[in-house]
């Protein structure tokens, strides 16, 4: 669907030249949702602009359906425009118009006739559930209705592709959680593919197939949500689970454990059904100490976070790592203070 | 009371003679102004650094005319005008020779005011608009226009008002209007009576046209 080759932006300020987006290579498949998480200044928002070139990218190529858009002459972008929808952190919706006229804009742009327009209107704000809204003005609207009518726009050229800018990140946890919901539906409904960008890693969690990680113009890791949570590479990865996910274990746990190895085991789905404690403590005759437990929901799927006190001898501790470890587990080796444990490579 | 009436009335033809020419000349330089400073201001503002037709010689250029147009006192503009006004009026005496200076003074200061107006649009909804595949016209009149309406509504009511004071000193070239006759026979001839009768008509038309404007630009006004 979108495939981004050797992405380079530079900008020009008075003092120096500032690469915002650094050499970035991505596949988007058709029909997925894609999340970009990254901190400000990574340039994730850069990166989606540049997707519907309201950004114009120093070098590179950007393939949407196999077309090289970066080429296009201007005319034929708009066009191109017309098929690729967004919506914004700031909603920009035209405040002089109702809520109906909103929705009806980019058709008047893209010269639909008007009874037509009508008519994917009143369907379109009956989509996103704002039909006893339809003739209000924005001010008048909260925040997450806000957003609904600009998803409503954003659909209203039946495009192929959705940029989500941002899109929950002035909102509410709970108006959050329903405009989530909302692309989801979209994206089943209409066999949309939708790329969005976000600084929240709950985002991520609740609505994304596959995510992209950037810091500094670069992107440092990407894969399925799922499994960059089970097995994050990076630093800045893990720091963005631990935002959703309390890694923060209580003190009192590592207080007076027995002097063993103190590994965190993290499992994913099916792995939760073996019996795996019981098959370490009888292969490699270690005491496994279960000193804390729990289980977090990602996509339905099971994310659990194991901590264990492994005693027994040390070879024998590090033949149970690996068997844990060749079973599809993450294992982490922790300090005695219950930090992760850099020195020690297993 | 009664008595000062009875001779104030004795007036009420010039009065009415001066309100009308007030009107005449504020009405039609407002209408030139409007036509001609609504355009520049637009292009003011779109060719600005960054909008959606940067061009800054063009930028530059306008700018610069705006701000000249501007620093030129009323008074001398008048007289400074007076061959084109003989060419285009015919005359450089009279009611309607009168309008070419106050049309030329305002035709500035409507373009400015349309330029500030554009400027408070949210650069995040044009770029929804270009997102959209919106062309620069479609977004002149479907995003700037319609959403910096009420802005430049109470601009043009200020304009109006403006020029109701400027038509006061054309009675210095033969206008007229009601400004003229609290300068002649108010000022000039101690007629006080007259003076006050022409003030308080001039603010009773200056609330009036605030009142409409502000009535009206609350009408397009959905913020």
């Amino acid at each position: 669907m979108i495939e981004i080759k050797n992405l380079v932006k530079k900008y020009k300020t008075r003092q120096e030249e500032i690469t915002a987006l650094n050499n970035i290579n991505l596949k988007i498949n058709e029909g997925e949702i894609f999340g970009i998480i990254g901190p400000s200044g990574a340039g994730k928002s850069t990166l989606i602009r540049t997707v519907n070139l309201l950004e114009k990218p120093s070098s590179g190529e950007i393939l949407i359906n196999g077309e090289n858009i970066t080429s296009l002459a201007p005319d034929l972008l708009r066009k191109r425009r017309q098929k690729i929808g967004m919506i914004f952190q700031h909603f920009n919706l035209l405040n002089s118009r109702t809520v109906r006229g909103n929705v009806s804009f980019p058709l008047e742009i893209a010269g639909v006739a008007k009874a037509e327009r009508e008519k994917r209107v009143d369907r379109l704000i009956e989509l996103v559930g704002l039909a006893d809204r339809a003739d209000h003005y924005p001010a008048q609207l909260s925040g997450g209705q806000k957003q609904r009518v600009g998803i409503a726009r954003a659909l209203a050229n039946e495009p192929e592709l959705l940029l989500s800018d941002e899109a929950t990140s002035s909102l509410d946890p709970e108006s959050t959680g329903s405009i989530l919901e909302l692309l989801a539906r979209i994206r089943d409904e209409m066999k949309l593919t939708i790329l969005l960008i976000t600084h929240e890693m709950e985002v991520i969690k609740q609505v994304c197939d596959r995510v992209a990680v950037m810091e500094k113009g670069r992107i440092i890791e990407e894969g399925k949500v799922i499994d960059l949570f089970a097995n994050p590479r990076q630093s800045l990865t893990r720091r963005f689970i631990k935002s959703i996910i309390d890694f923060n274990f209580p003190e009192e746990l590592f207080k007076d454990h027995n002097g063993g190895e103190l590994i965190r085991v993290s499992f994913l789905g099916k792995s939760t059904h073996q019996p795996l404690i019981s098959s370490l403590v009888k292969t490699f005759e270690l005491d496994a100490n279960i000193l804390y437990g729990k289980i977090d929901d990602i996509q339905g799927i099971p994310f659990g976070t194991l901590i264990l006190e492994l005693e027994g001898e040390y070879n024998q501790v590090l033949k149970g790592i690996n068997y844990l470890k060749g079973k599809g587990l993450t294992v982490e080796v922790l300090s005695d203070d219950g930090a992760l444990d850099q020195a020690v490579q297993v | 009371m009664t008595e000062l009436l009875t001779r104030l009335s004795r007036y009420n033809q010039l009065m009415l003679a001066g309100i009308n020419e007030t009107l005449y000349m504020v009405g039609f330089s407002l209408l030139i102004a409007v036509i001609i400073g609504l355009p520049l201001g637009f292009l003011t503002a779109i060719t600005r650094k960054g909008h959606i037709m940067e061009n800054t010689p063009v930028h530059k250029v306008l700018d610069l005319v705006i701000n000249i147009g501007r620093s030129v006192p009323f008074i001398i503009l008048m007289v400074a005008v007076i061959p084109l006004t003989r060419v285009i009026v015919g005359t450089s005496i009279g009611t309607t020779a009168a309008i070419v200076p106050l049309a030329l003074a305002a035709i500035p200061f409507v373009g400015r005011i349309v330029d500030n107006a554009l400027q408070e649009v949210s650069p995040g909804v044009i770029e929804a608009a270009q997102a959209m595949g919106a062309t620069p016209l479609q977004i002149v009149f479907k995003v700037l226009f319609s959403e910096s309406l009420p802005a430049i509504i109470l601009g043009i009511t200020l304009t109006a008002i403006n020029l109701i004071g400027y038509s006061a000193m054309a009675g210095a070239i033969g206008g007229g209007g009601l400004g003229d006759i609290a300068i002649r026979y108010g000022y000039q001839r101690f007629k006080v009576g007259i003076m006050i009768e022409t003030v308080i008509i001039l603010v009773i038309l200056v609330q009036l046209v605030q009142w409409l404007g502000n009535l009206l630009a609350k009408r397009f006004d959905h913020r």
